[in-house]
């Protein structure tokens, strides 16, 4: 099609760039300036903050080698660590599980991905509120494992158990919303597919090694990485059932972050941490960015 | 192969019957514990049995009790925060979106990436340091301070440019032949056809606000302006807690998501979807 008979094209050319940049400084203004106020700015004192030792007046890198000497801040990062090596990985394959278990047209499974799915619109808080009355020694889950002939457990007052319990925890409130970001990208794989390794006499774990597992894997890239940064974001179940305890064997680095900055009154060291937990989280999602982007290259 | 597909979907309905039944059995627990008497609460749990399940008394004393209290206005603030969080958000979101995807003006696509790699940084991280900042501007325990946070959200201005995207060319280039100018096109025509990608973005907000936690706890600390997730945690731990209305506090601060959820879940399963698998 030539230029001369779009007449559009004519308009767009007659607007200079200086009356486009108008226009979309007026339209962007208020976004651009909430991503400064909210995240630039915050990010950037930060980062400043962290660089001021105690009563320093010049930048130095003292808080942030008091927080990696410092054994309470050392845990904190290896019960995050842990925290993560397990519940990533669960959760990503219990949402999988689910996707598949549920991506059929059988009567009444709408109705159930739905009840999956609800914890998700629960605030976290409440939903830590509940399950803090539920792992009472007189509980819910004491009741239901009496019922099974298994004696009462400590949940999240034994150092042992604290941290599954969170796990527990943030997995009845994400599982869902990870499977139904799943399950959309099922419903992309085309049947052919399928149809097509059944003639060729794939079983049913070979149609899920050979073809659903290689189909999904841009969607289960995307929710490994969401689930993951989430994950390291974790503070109000953790700060409403155990306060990091006990022992600290649930000091997850939010927890710490917030401990040190309104418990302690350090603020470098809180500040030293937010910095770390920014450029680990981004530092995964450009992860993610690099692996989404060399599928569609190919 | 035929004979054995019906008893195969009678197990799988089975099982996710199973499956689903135990993700709502903390929630079943809450309905009943909030409809009964503090002292039958924990009473009928062991041993487990039929009183276990189905209440024997029914009162609505939690509830009542719950509205005369001061968490009555928790949850006022609450929903004050989220609509208007919702509100301003999108006379926020939706012109930046409309700007990035229609607009074609020099330096679009750093503004966009700049941007979207801002909008990366979770907002729970920089939660401690933007509290010296607002506290430092005089916005602790003020609307405006627990409002702006959720008015600028990057999740919202991606969904919205993306489906602006998806909106014909061929209608703009009309209207501006007609002689309508950006802000007319915008209002005109790409709102009232972006309904839905304009319900989605507001309820990715509403949540984000119900949700809110660490925020609201650091930057509204007061009586009068907490909001009714943190009462409710505060509730929890205080000292000598009842539990009747604990449990019908966050009755109530479920099933507002809850009712918002099942009326609009194919919005929000299509952001999942949108975001998800055709980024």
């Amino acid at each position: 099609m030539s230029p001369g008979s779009r007449p559009w094209s004519g308009v767009q050319r007659s607007m200079s760039n200086w009356a486009k940049i108008r226009v979309a400084t007026v339209f962007l203004l208020p976004a651009v300036l909430s991503v400064i106020l909210l995240r630039l700015w915050p990010a950037l004192l930060a980062i400043h903050t962290s660089l001021l030792a105690p009563r320093a007046i010049s930048y130095s890198l003292e808080n942030y080698i008091y927080i990696f000497t410092d054994p309470v801040f050392l845990n904190s990062v290896r019960v995050t660590l842990v925290f993560a090596l397990i519940v990533n990985p669960l959760q990503v394959a219990i949402a999988l599980g689910l996707a598949i278990l549920m991506n059929n047209k059988l009567p009444m499974t709408g109705l159930w991905r739905s009840a999956v799915l609800l914890p998700v619109a629960i605030p976290q808080s409440v939903s830590a509120v509940i399950w803090a009355a539920a792992y009472r020694p007189d509980g819910l889950f004491n009741s239901l494992l009496q019922a099974v002939g298994i004696g009462p457990q400590r949940f999240v007052t034994s150092p042992d158990q604290a941290l599954a319990s969170i796990i527990l925890v943030v997995s009845w409130i994400g599982v869902g919303y990870w499977m139904t970001m799943l399950m959309a990208g099922l419903q992309d794989i085309p049947k052919s597919l399928y149809e097509a390794a059944t003639i060729d006499g794939a079983n049913a774990w070979q149609r899920f090694r050979y073809v659903t597992l290689p189909q999904l894997r841009r969607p289960l890239t995307f929710v490994l990485v969401a689930d993951t940064v989430a994950n390291f974001l974790v503070f109000a179940p953790v700060s409403i059932l155990t306060k990091g305890g006990p022992q600290g064997s649930t000091d997850l680095i939010m927890n710490q972050i917030y401990t040190n900055a309104f418990v302690n009154g350090d603020p470098g060291s809180a500040a030293a941490a937010t910095v770390v937990l920014i450029l680990l989280v981004l530092a995964i999602v450009l992860v993610q960015f690099r692996l989404m982007s060399d599928r569609s290259e190919r | 192969m035929m004979e054995n597909t019906t008893p195969r979907k009678a197990l799988q309905m089975v099982v996710i019957a199973a499956v689903a039944l135990m993700f709502l059995l903390p929630l079943y627990w809450l309905t009943i514990s909030s409809l009964r008497p503090e002292e039958d609460i924990f009473r009928y749990l062991n041993p487990f049995g039929l009183w276990t399940v189905v209440p024997n008394r029914i009162t609505f004393d939690n509830i009542v009790n719950l509205w005369s209290g001061a968490f009555s206005r928790a949850i006022v603030n609450s929903l004050v925060v989220s609509f208007v969080t919702v509100i301003v958000g999108l006379a926020v979101c939706a012109p930046a979106a409309f700007a990035l995807a229609v607009i074609s003006f020099p330096g679009r696509g750093i503004i966009f990436s700049a941007m979207i790699v801002s909008f990366l940084i979770p907002f729970d991280a920089i939660a401690v340091p933007l509290y010296s900042i607002m506290r430092g501007l005089n916005l602790q325990d003020t609307y405006v301070g627990l409002i702006l946070p959720g008015v600028g959200n990057g999740l919202a201005v991606f969904l919205l440019r993306q489906f602006f995207q998806s909106i014909p060319k061929d209608l703009r280039e009309a209207a501006m032949v007609d002689g309508m100018g950006w802000f007319q096109i915008f209002w005109r025509i790409y709102l009232p056809l972006s309904k839905p990608a304009l319900i989605s973005a507001g309820l990715i907000m509403f949540i984000f606000q119900w949700q809110a936690y660490l925020w609201p706890l650091l930057i509204a600390p007061s009586n009068d302006m907490k909001v009714a997730a943190v009462a409710l945690a505060q509730f929890s731990t205080a000292y000598n807690v009842s539990f009747g209305l604990i449990f019908a506090g966050a009755m109530f601060l479920s099933l507002i998501p809850m009712l918002i959820f099942v009326c609009f879940q194919q919005y929000f399963t299509g952001s999942v979807a949108a975001t998800g698998s055709k980024e």
